[in-house]
């Protein structure tokens, strides 16, 4: 479902990442945004409360660079974690080529992953896609907290048949960041022209 | 539904830029923007005597997450959709229009623009625009992509996050 640019030669996908609020979603892109080089990002977008939570979304295009004579670019969002932006999250997934899962591993957090996942499945369904259909990484984050969940407890609510690559993040500091992001979009490209 | 990939090239993609193109001349806005749904560009052009625009993406990006707000609002109220969208400034102007299901129309404009024009020859253009898209997404182009792209872009996935 990327979008192609016949006439730019540009090819562009869109990856989208999800899960419950104060996950760290958005550290996340901010991270990648301070360490992309200039040049290969553009803008970042950001349309946030004042308390700085998600209202909409973020936003954060990055080159690739030229693969095959096709300028190649990753579109990043984040969806607003919060449970009553439902409408907003089911909006942002449009057209979605992939998604990163970031989870918390805060123990009491471990029910709003659960519940931040069976949401997904329940929006991406209104544009009739299965999680099962799309590449789909999940970070589990915060393995800096004290009391943090073993990442298999975490896995267990989430993505219990163990489906999906797992990539473990301390996104404050930039740990795992680049990590899922570079598997997520290894998999996005690895469905170029399979006609999946 | 799931989202279709609206692809314009060749000469569906030329007639594209001529209706941008005439947009521009009959409505004197600075540019001119065919976007998808997704908010990406699919064609672009500015008035010859405009400034540098802001960046694209950041255009396409916001003015697609606002009409599908903008759509599930219509839709609240028991509308179908609501339509063209006007957004005015001190100086500046946005006008957003659907090009059919899967495709949005933007002109930006600053006060010397008509706001008469803008709304008219919009429509008009929006509508030439959907009727390309239908067009472009009854015949898509297969791409030819193989195994050697994804290993090429692989290699600059290494590049960038290494």
């Amino acid at each position: 479902m990327s979008t192609i640019n016949f006439a730019n030669r540009e090819i562009n996908f869109k990856i989208v990442y999800y899960g419950p609020g104060l996950s760290g979603k958005t550290t996340n892109l901010k991270w990648i945004y301070g360490k992309i080089p200039e040049g290969r990002k553009g803008e970042m977008v950001s349309l946030a409360t004042e308390d700085e939570r998600t209202l909409f979304f973020d936003f954060l295009p990055l080159d690739l660079g030229e693969v095959k004579g096709f300028k190649t670019r990753f579109h990043l969002y984040t969806v607003p974690g919060q449970v009553f932006y439902n409408a907003s999250r089911k909006l942002i997934l449009r057209g979605v080529d992939g998604i990163v899962f970031v989870a918390d591993s805060a123990p009491n957090r471990l029910r709003a992953n659960a519940e931040s996942m069976r949401n997904m499945r329940e929006n991406l369904a209104e544009y009739g896609l299965k999680v099962e259909d799309l590449p789909v990484v999940l970070q589990v984050n915060k393995r800096d907290l004290p009391d943090a969940l073993p990442v298999e407890m975490v896995r267990a609510v989430v993505d219990p048949e163990g489906r999906f690559p797992v990539f473990e993040a301390v996104a404050t500091e930039g740990k795992g960041v680049f990590e899922t992001l570079k598997e997520v979009s290894r998999l996005v490209l690895a469905r170029v022209g399979s006609g999946a | 539904m799931v989202e279709p990939s609206l692809v314009l090239y060749g000469a569906l993609y030329e007639e594209a830029l001529r209706v941008l193109e005439e947009a521009l001349r009959e409505t004197g806005a600075r540019y001119a923007l065919l976007v998808d749904r997704k908010g990406f560009v699919l064609a672009h052009k500015e008035a010859l005597w405009a400034p540098k625009p802001p960046p694209l993406d950041s255009l396409a990006t916001l003015a697609a997450g606002n009409a599908a707000a903008t759509q599930a609002l219509a839709k609240l109220l028991g509308e179908a959709r609501f339509q063209e969208q006007v957004l005015q400034g001190e100086r500046m102007g946005l006008y957003v229009d659907e090009a059919g299901e899967h495709a949005l129309l933007l002109l930006v404009f600053d006060e010397n623009a008509p706001l008469g024009k803008v709304k008219l020859h919009g429509k008009r253009a929006a509508e030439a625009l959907a009727r390309l898209a239908e067009e472009a997404l009854a015949h898509p182009p297969k791409l030819h992509l193989d195994t050697e792209y994804r290993e090429e872009a692989k290699a600059l996935l290494d590049e960038l996050f290494n």
